[in-house]
């Protein structure tokens, strides 16, 4: 890959050193293996070729394809008389390449109840942008004759339901496959039944002493997914391990347990591990020869293996040969096949692809990008000044200061403890006359006290979680004895959210944002630290179908609710533990409570950039880390620290603009290497170094002492590199936060190529309304060539009329590689002259002086112009 | 005409009061200068290439505050944010000139109090530096007034100080020469009672030699009467061995009593060791293997009833596999606890609190608050924290007439050096049962020792046989006196020693802070100073729960007394403590300060009058 070393970044991640073999604490027996997971055990015990579903009755119904898959009479096997009732397969196609499979009961044919689909997942725009089947061809393939359904998916690919037995796969027009299900015919789907009077069936689970009733009987799916052209597989988090998803089963794996999604709050997690951790993205991309994607909305416990090259040796099925394949094997306890296939063919079109059909990243407030405190706590309003005051003496930026459970009154959050807080409106507002803001944490559990004003409400209204008896479920967390809210019910969000009021919140302001924590949720007396399968929603539906959404539905009141507390006028900050595909739209995550060890600084990274590749753009690890204290060689690190987060303001302009690139595109802003280079396969497993937008290489130093790639690199800076030909947009003035930075003038910074030609963008607007929704934003492209850099507009016209203006400069342009000796920059159209002088790169360090600089050519950001270097 | 003149003439007066008033207000500098100290303005003025400080270039008069950082160091932006590593001046007259960071200048936030650092009209700030002028001066005034008493009272510690030390110093050196001199009669002492000794061995031998000759003898004629004088003479000499094991053994006991070091060290073993937070509640340290055994059996269970399905898998059983990983799995006990238990249980591994104490206290808040809730009542405590010296003001300025006080602590100050040394002395000097009770400042006791050693070493005939009994008695009890004597002497020597080794500051004014205890003084080691003797550092304490291992820092502060004015813990387990004591009234800062407040009134405009 074409890099131009820029310089060495301090950009320091982390002052972590190994502290103490924490690692032991994790509890593992707490949580359940697959093999203590019955549907799981079940699944993994099959062999290639079970499945014995044919479909039947082809049709277009709704513009839909639809099937019945049938069991095969003259296949005997004994386990599936459990799908002896037909299913019903739906065959979907979208603009973009994006074809939809569901696979459920037959609705006619009277089943116990209705499976669980999950709601408030799929963007509205989606479903407009469907394509209605007319008429679907038939083909037969000559040397099996097995014939099959075919359907025009666009841009030269099709979906094709082969019919006996089933299998449905997208394959690019009359040639190469992308994406396939059930090609190793493990496909499998128990029905609900009910639990017959005086029946010897007993279908309940027991782990640790909790039971699981289990009224429905089994009730899981699974199937398995081939990616073609692939050589490794990405996604599905939340997992702290690598990048490529090594294999879980197969020829030459030891460690046997599948990829589990099932959001849980684990204490102390080991990185390097298969386990799920908060949040669950049941989304996977494949990148080898083309990058395809695969997504499955399924909110219950998924366990997903990616099999290990020559895993199906001996099942006798063979599938085409001449292209590389990763197969995946895929396993839910309930719910139905609502499954989502991406065919690229670049890793940005998947991303794109995906982020259509569960929403694209919102847009965050300009502060939230700036550097967050944060510490479990900050004791009381002298230590919150305390804190703030210490930024201002050392000259250490910062936008946000964090409140977490103990500024409440015994942990009921909206309540202020008046012996620590007594004037938490002053607080907020002398930080925001700093231009800086603060987050008070708001969690998922509510404390049973009958003086509790959320609790009375709740119980009045009966808008708590009940249990398998259906009287309000209680568990236990940090506030004691605790209950939790129905959100999966937008009636129940919808009251949550108004409880976010200026009115309602006391003690609020609106500077004040919120953080989410222990939402997946957390039940520190339930089974896995969690809330029973068994408990029960509105609608009858079961803990177990909707669990890892529930976090996304808490994340997602929040937001409104701060949505509303602002007229709609404010983008919502909300920070939240847990996720699941769509949280993108509602608001950021982080990685939970890491430790302050160099393995969880090193596996933070693939940890960040997997959830970037499944549409959350916004996110972070806590730096310092949650558990353990690192070490301190105070001063210097405070230096450090400082540097660090100075070249981050710096660099704001080119990251907020990379955030508008998500919230338009879906791409992220951390990017693996792979998504830049996609040829380039040395890069395809590489997760110590990543993108950030186009134009910055970072690599990670993740040891201490260590030096890497033979550059002058230590622990204390992360080497980062601007590609050539690209143009950074920096702002080089140091504030105390980015409120202050609105008006400071620009810097540009272009990396020519060999052909002396460069691009870049700057994306600007008010930094915290919608309005930019209505066009009033501000949107340049730089070009330079022929010694000639050019500023263009890429906004559109303004959509209602709503214009943003900004009357900043560029007061300097740092040219990198260019050939010949340069005297003086003209300004077109002025007819004006700018110097050039040899400058240093970087005005904090000094370093280098092989750059050239125009001083102060004082361009509007906003204007069409042009400067030539003569 | 007229007229016009007249609206002239009071134009021109009104333009001159505005200019005289601007000028009196803050009177800027010339833009050019804008933010350069006045004692600096010499440097921009030299010549029209400016250096940068750094010297890494050179800049001209125009690039001077032109809006766009050619020094890395900042030299060329002192009034403009375009240099990261900027500075910007403001007089702020009629109170403290202050430096800025030069990211703080057109930043819409109003920094100096005379508003020079934001001069781009986004935001207007008022001149508000003769208020908070008059403020400062006033805190700055009593502050003087401290030190003016604490720097007496520091010339008096450090007086005392130096009188105890030499005092201290004299003592060790005098006991040091009694040690020598004590030691050489020891030696004699003991050469002669070795010498003693030998021949009483030797006359022992030839006695029972004699004896055996005689005894041969005497079976040759009648032997009944002999025998009984034999026996009583045997007795004695057994005696007389057990009473020199004893003295030596008395001389081990009194030099391991004798190094209160090691007895410090001990204390703190002991201390560190009863503090250790039990972990078990965490569970991160000792997994409670006893519990393990009662745990198995059941969990086999449960895994099997967990992985049976009816049905489905009926039937089919735990491999041993399986039971062996459960059964190597280090587990917490949660078998058998209540819901609520088990709730607890798993909180706690965050807060690494014992479960029930955390809840208990959780609870207790709970109602606290919940009681307290409306009459928004504050703990008392609202010291003021910062970093200028300024802090304990209200504390010192309620002390510093308070003589009683005054007066009971210069007391104390007095004994103490004493008082700490001289008790240890007498309760060892009382355990002895030597009669001669001299203070050992007098040396009497020695030479009356060195007199009466050399008169029995006189009186002893050591050719004489067979030896005196009363003499060798004497030689005896004047070896045991003299060697415990000793052993008491180097155990004093040690501890002066220890104590005139430590760090008491360049004056020694911290001398009077020795083995003292303000508020509860904690098992922590005692470090060093930092920060010039204003910050003394206890470290290495015991390991905290998710954090560092404990740790004291105390800030010391210029006061009239010495206290602990505060305690806090910043970061988890490092803590801070504020100790006013007079130790810090330094003579020079209060010259530093009086000059701080002659430059305040300096800067004092006319129209204001202060007094």
């Amino acid at each position: 890959m074409k890099t131009q070393m820029m310089r060495n970044l301090t950009l320091l991640l982390l002052l972590a050193f190994v502290l103490c073999s924490s690692v032991l604490s994790w509890k593992k027996e707490e949580f359940r293996t697959c093999n203590q997971t019955p549907f799981c055990k079940r699944a993994r015990a099959r062999k290639p070729g079970y499945s014995s579903l044919s479909a039947r009755e082809i049709r277009i119904e709704n513009g839909d394809l639809k099937a019945n898959l049938i069991p095969t009479q003259n296949h005997e096997n004994p386990e599936d008389q459990h799908a002896s009732k037909p299913l019903i397969l739906t065959l979907s196609v979208y603009q973009d390449g994006i074809v939809r499979l569901k696979i459920d009961e037959d609705p006619n044919l009277d089943p116990p109840k209705k499976r669980f689909e999950v709601p408030y997942v799929i963007v509205e725009e989606f479903d407009q942008t469907k394509l209605w089947l007319q008429t679907h061809s038939t083909e037969v393939d000559p040397s099996s004759s097995s014939s099959s359904s075919v359907v025009y998916l666009s841009d030269g690919y099709e979906a094709v339901l082969r019919h006996d037995p089933f299998e449905v796969y997208v394959r690019e027009k009359g040639g190469k496959s992308v994406i396939s299900l059930n090609s190793h015919g493990l496909f499998d789907f128990e029905q609900l039944k009910v639990k017959k009077q005086n029946g010897d069936e007993n279908w309940e689970e027991r782990f640790r002493g909790h039971t699981d009733t289990r009224p429905f009987g089994p009730q899981s799916i699974s199937f398995d997914v081939s990616f073609y052209g692939a050589d490794f597989v990405y996604g599905i988090p939340e997992h702290a391990t690598s990048l490529a998803l090594k294999p879980t089963r197969g020829p030459g794996v030891e460690e046997s347990e599948p990829y589990r999604l099932f959001s849980l709050d684990v204490f102390e997690y080991l990185h390097e591990s298969p386990f799920g951790l908060y949040g669950s993205i049941p989304f996977m991309i494949s990148h080898g020869e083309r990058t395809s994607g695969f997504f499955w909305l399924n909110a219950a416990e998924m366990q997903i293996d990616v099999l290990a090259s020559g895993w199906d040796a001996e099942s006798g099925i063979s599938l085409p040969s001449s292209q590389s394949r990763v197969d995946t094997f895929w396993m839910s306890e309930a719910g139905v096949v609502d499954t989502f296939f991406f065919v690229g063919p670049g890793p940005k079109d998947v991303v794109r692809q995906y982020t259509g059909v569960t929403g694209r990243p919102a847009m965050p407030q300009l502060f939230a990008t700036g550097y967050h405190q944060c510490r479990w706590n900050y004791r009381d309003e002298e230590d919150v000044e305390d804190v703030d005051s210490k930024f201002d003496e050392h000259d250490i930026p910062y936008d946000v200061l964090w409140l977490d459970i103990d500024h409440t009154i015994g942990r009921k959050y909206f309540t202020w403890d008046r012996a620590l807080f007594p004037h938490p409106e002053e607080m907020q507002r002398k930080l925001f006359a700093k231009g800086r803001h603060m987050v008070a944490i708001v969690d998922a559990h509510i404390k049973r006290d009958d003086s509790y004003f959320v609790h009375k409400e709740a119980t009045q209204k009966g808008y708590y979680v009940k249990d398998a008896n259906g009287n309000d479920f209680e568990g236990w967390c940090w506030p004691g004895s605790s209950s939790y809210l129905d959100v999966l019910n937008p009636e129940i969000r919808s009251w949550f959210a108004e409880k976010f009021s200026i009115e309602n919140y006391v003690g609020s302001t609106p500077s004040l944002y919120i953080w989410n924590d222990m939402n997946e949720p957390s039940v520190f007396n339930g089974p896995e630290i969690t809330m029973p399968r068994d408990a029960l929603h509105q609608g009858g539906v079961e803990h177990r179908e909707v669990h890892n959404a529930y976090g996304y539905y808490f994340h997602m009141a929040t937001s409104d609710g701060l949505l509303k507390r602002g007229d709609e006028k404010d983008r919502p900050f909300v920070l939240s533990r847990a996720f699941f595909a769509g949280s993108q739209r509602v608001g950021a995550v982080w990685t939970g409570d890491n430790t302050a060890e160099w393995e969880h600084l090193r596996v933070s990274v693939p940890m960040i950039l997997t959830l970037g590749l499944t549409g959350i753009s916004f996110s972070g690890a806590d730096i310092g880390g949650f558990f353990g204290s690192p070490e301190t060689k105070l001063k210097r690190n405070t230096e450090l620290i400082r540097d660090a987060i100075h070249m981050r303001y710096t660099l704001l302009p080119y990251f907020y603009t990379l955030f508008r690139e998500a919230n338009t595109s879906g791409v992220p802003v951390a990017r693996p290497l792979w998504m830049e280079f996609p040829s380039d396969k040395a890069t395809f497993s590489n997760d110590e170094a990543f993108m950030v937008g186009n134009s910055l290489l970072v690599q990670g130093i993740y040891t201490e002492g260590s030096t890497t790639h033979k550059l002058e690199a230590t622990e204390e800076t992360v080497p980062a590199f601007q590609r050539s030909g690209t143009i950074i947009p920096r702002k080089d003035r140091f504030r105390r936060s980015s409120t202050q930075m609105v008006n400071d003038p620009y810097t540009l910074v272009i990396a020519l190529n060999s052909s002396q030609k460069a691009e870049g963008e700057v994306y600007i607007d008010d930094g915290k309304s919608f309005a930019f929704t209505q066009g009033a934003y501000i949107h340049r492209r730089f070009v330079y060539a022929d010694g000639k850099l050019t500023s263009l507009n890429v906004a559109p016209a303004a959509l209602g009329g709503a214009q943003f203006s900004s009357e900043c400069v560029i007061e300097r342009i740092i040219v990198l590689g260019h050939s010949g000796v340069p005297k003086r920059a003209l300004i077109e159209p002025e007819e004006k002259t700018a110097e050039i002088e040899l400058g240093p790169l970087d005005l904090k360090l000094g370093l280098g002086s092989d750059f050239i600089t125009i001083r102060k050519p004082n361009l509007p950001v906003a204007g069409d112009w042009t400067i030539k270097i003569v | 005409m007229k007229k016009l003149s007249v609206v002239l003439i009071s134009l021109v007066i009104c333009l001159l009061i505005a200019a005289s008033t601007v000028r009196s207000a803050s009177s800027p500098p010339k833009f050019q200068f804008l933010g350069i100290a006045p004692e600096d303005e010499k440097y921009y003025e030299s010549s029209e290439f400016i250096k940068c400080k750094d010297g890494s270039k050179k800049f001209t008069k125009a690039q001077l505050n032109d809006n766009f950082c050619d020094c890395v160091d900042g030299t060329d932006e002192p009034g403009t944010s375009a240099c990261p590593n900027g500075r910007f001046y403001c007089r702020n007259k009629g109170h403290v000139p202050q430096v800025l960071f030069s990211s703080r200048v057109n930043d819409g936030i109003c920094d100096c109090c005379d508003g020079s650092d934001e001069y781009d009209n986004k935001v207007t700030c008022p001149n508000t530096c003769w208020e908070a002028g008059k403020a400062a001066r006033d805190k700055l005034k009593r502050k003087i007034a401290t030190y003016q008493e604490g720097v007496t009272i520091r010339k008096q510690e450090v007086e005392r100080a130096k009188a105890v030390t030499a005092k201290d110093e004299a003592e060790l050196s005098k006991l040091q020469s009694e040690e020598k001199t004590l030691k050489g009669l020891v030696q004699q002492l003991k050469e002669r009672k070795e010498q003693i000794e030998k021949a009483e061995e030797k006359e022992r031998l030839r006695k029972e030699k004699e004896e055996k000759e005689k005894r041969e003898a005497e079976e040759k004629r009648k032997a009944e009467l002999e025998a009984k004088q034999e026996n009583g003479e045997g007795v004695t000499k057994a005696d007389d061995e057990y009473k020199t094991i004893e003295s030596k053994d008395d001389d081990k006991i009194g030099s391991l009593e004798g190094s209160p070091s090691d007895q410090d060290t001990m204390e703190d073993h002991d201390a560190l060791a009863a503090e250790h937070i039990p972990s078990d509640a965490s569970g991160n340290e000792q997994p409670s293997s006893l519990h393990d055994v009662e745990v198995h059996p059941a969990k086999e269970i449960e895994e099997s009833a967990a992985i049976s399905e009816s049905g489905l898998d009926v039937g089919s059983k735990v491999s041993p596999e399986e039971l062996v990983n459960t059964g190597n799995d280090v587990s917490e006990t949660t078998e058998g606890l209540s819901k609520e238990e088990l709730g607890r249980l798993v909180a706690s591994r965050w807060t690494g609190e014992d479960t029930r104490k955390q809840t208990e206290k959780v609870d207790e808040k709970d109602n606290d608050l919940e009681d307290n809730e409306g009459t928004e009542e504050m703990p008392d405590d609202t010291h003021d924290h910062e970093d200028d010296g300024y802090a304990s003001e209200t504390d010192d300025e309620h002390h510093r007439y308070d003589d009683d006080i005054v007066e009971d602590v210069e007391e104390n100050y007095k004994e103490d050096p004493l008082d700490s040394s001289s008790s240890y002395k007498y309760e060892s000097d009382t355990e002895s049962d030597s009669s001669d009770e001299s203070s050992p400042s007098s040396s009497s006791w020695l030479e009356k020792i060195q007199q009466k050693v050399r008169n029995i070493l006189q009186a002893v005939n050591l050719f004489q046989t067979p030896v005196n009994q009363s003499d060798a008695a004497r030689i005896r009890k004047e070896y045991d006196d003299s060697s415990a004597k000793l052993s008491k002497i180097q155990g004093r020597i040690s501890s002066l020693t220890q104590k005139l080794k430590h760090d008491f500051g360049p004056d020694k004014e911290f001398y009077s802070l020795y083995d003292q205890c303000y508020e509860s003084k904690q098992n922590k080691r005692w470090d060093k100073f930092e920060d010039s003797y204003r910050v003394m550092v206890f470290s290495n304490g015991d390991k905290c729960w998710n954090g560092p291992d404990r740790s004291l820092k105390v800030k010391l502060r210029c006061g009239l007394e010495n206290e602990v004015t505060d305690v806090d813990e910043p970061s988890r387990c490092e803590y801070v403590a504020l100790l006013s004591t007079p130790a810090l009234c330094h003579e020079e800062k209060l010259k530093e300060l009086q000059h701080k407040l002659d430059l305040m009134n300096k800067e004092q405009p006319q129209s204001h009058d202060e007094l």
